[in-house]
């Protein structure tokens, strides 16, 4: 197996985009990836899309087919890969495999959702058909539902409270203010959010017991990669051998991944408040990566919930269970404390057009080994990423450990 | 009439793990041998959650949901009829029954409904 690097990386802002069709930020997302490599007018072996609800949100199909197509980049290889809100990790991880395999050198990922054409009715429903098709989707689960009994449940066992959720939620739009990618660049205000009596319009129950603000917003959007092996992208960077690509930007290993699925149903887990999705995925992780949690400068959590940033920064090895909302109260989760959480705003102010996500957590922590960020986002010589990308309700879940390449 | 709660759960011949929903394979020996096992008796509630932004299909302000453990052990989940979630607490006795839970095409369709029983 080949080592794979990074080495271009790409975004459109987040948001509701009813100018752009889902094939735009497709393209917008992947040509900004590609430029960022420097490859010119050459193409790519292979293209992996990551899209969960193309098929019913736009009524369209065979969307990889149709990127190459936009994208003048015939004759690449190309799938659409559906996984759920995980679809943006498993596409890269494909991507990963497909080229330390040795089989293809230059392979576009990109992951693209436009949820916002339909109504937040619709949406919760397309979402919500990841659920059981007879044992929870008719019964109106929707998946802040599933992650409002797991929050009673985490409550109960491990005395988490609100003030620790809200701790979350605060950090994360604070840093979505300074995220010119992000949906919500709006902070917010605890007095009005939580402890004023205005609090109970301001911010209501949405899935009890979390409240509007503990959930992340509905969003478009679209992130990209390039990858290749890592000695073609030593050799582009330094320019001392000859490659196709005239990046000049430092490569970003992908040192580990991994990835554990769960049961479907959250009743038929032995004990609901473990994701062991979460642990395996990101023990896997570090064993390829020959690191762990400790090394760790900076992660991207998949915080569709303020809840489950709590409890993903404890199964991966962060914090101790129970440990991990007196972590975000305490500050260790900000800028400059033990381990900077979702310094892009996470999915609850970058936002989660699904199968954008885990491309978006990817790029976010590449941008952050390639120290590209303003220093109110920065983490100073930040080395080792994670990103955790958390599809169903904790059944299928991917992570990866990122490396900054030293030349 | 109090129409037959009509799941069945599926209990591992070998080693006695209780399905529901069904798998192929058992989730904890992998064998592939079942006996059907209707629910039975009253229900303890295990987890619940009143949603207030409900999917396609729902036509009210708002649906509390819980999943419930039935006295022989099959766990599954259901509607919970209740005016609010303060009437609830983990592990109370719920009373379950079978009853419309949504339509869909102008028809009912029929699933679990749990009563709290305190």
């Amino acid at each position: 197996m080949r080592d794979v690097a990074i080495i271009g990386a790409g975004m459109i802002p987040f948001g509701r985009r009813d100018e752009d069709t889902l094939m735009d930020m497709l393209a917008y997302a992947s040509m900004k990836a590609l430029d960022d490599v420097g490859l010119g007018d050459k193409s790519v072996d292979a293209v992996y899309v990551a899209n969960m609800g193309g098929g019913m949100l736009q009524h369209q199909s065979a969307i990889a087919s149709s990127l190459v197509d936009r994208l003048s980049l015939m004759p690449a290889a190309a799938e659409t890969i559906e996984n759920g809100p995980a679809s943006g990790a498993s596409a890269v991880k494909t991507g990963l495999l497909a080229v330390a395999s040795g089989y293809y050198n230059y392979v576009l990922v990109v992951g693209g959702e436009k949820m916002r054409e339909v109504t937040g009715w619709r949406a919760t429903d397309v979402v919500a058909t990841m659920t059981h098709p007879q044992a929870e989707y008719p019964y109106g689960i929707t998946l802040p539902g599933m992650a409002g009994m797991f929050t009673r449940l985490y409550m109960e066992k491990y005395g988490v409270t609100r003030e620790q959720l809200l701790a979350v939620s605060l950090k994360n739009q604070e840093m979505g203010t300074l995220n010119p990618y992000a949906h919500v660049e709006m902070a917010l205000d605890r007095a009005g959010i939580f402890d004023l009596p205005e609090a109970v319009v301001n911010n209501p129950v949405s899935a009890d017991p979390l409240h509007l603000y503990d959930l992340c917003p509905v969003s478009d959007g679209a992130a990209a990669v390039v990858i290749c092996p890592l000695e073609m992208a030593k050799a582009g960077k330094g320019g001392q051998k000859s490659s196709e690509h005239a990046n000049s930007k430092t490569p970003v290993l992908i040192a580990g991944f991994g990835q554990a699925t769960d049961t479907q149903t959250l009743q038929e887990r032995d004990d609901p408040t473990d994701l062991k999705a979460v642990t395996l995925a990101a023990q896997h992780a570090f064993e390829m990566a020959k690191l762990k949690p400790a090394d760790i400068d900076v992660a991207e959590l998949h915080d569709a919930f303020t809840i489950l940033e709590i409890a993903e920064s404890e199964h991966v090895g962060f914090f101790k269970k129970g440990e991990g909302g007196k972590a975000a109260v305490a500050g260790k989760t900000r800028l400059g404390g033990q381990i900077p959480i979702n310094l892009s705003g996470g999915l609850k102010a970058r936002g989660h057009p699904v199968g954008a996500t885990g491309v978006a957590q990817v790029v976010d922590i590449v941008w952050q080994l390639r120290h590209e960020l303003p220093k109110t986002r920065q983490v100073q010589k930040a080395r080792h990423g994670l990103t955790v990308n958390f599809g169903g309700f904790g059944n299928n879940v991917l992570a990866f450990v990122l490396k900054r390449v030293e030349l | 009439m109090k129409k037959e709660i009509a799941i069945t759960a599926y209990k591992c011949k070998k080693c006695g793990k209780i399905h529901y929903p069904f798998h192929d394979r058992c989730l904890v020996c992998k064998n592939r041998e079942f006996e059907p096992l209707k629910p039975e008796g009253d229900a303890k509630l295990l987890a619940y959650t009143a949603i207030f932004n409900l999917p396609w299909g729902f036509d009210q302000r708002y649906l509390i949901l819980g999943i419930a453990e039935f006295e022989n052990h099959i766990k599954a989940m259901g509607q919970i009829k209740a005016d609010s979630i303060d009437q609830l607490k983990t592990g109370m006795k719920v009373r379950p029954s079978w009853e419309p839970i949504r339509v869909q095409y102008g028809e009912d369709v029929y699933g679990l409904k749990f009563e709290p029983m305190e």
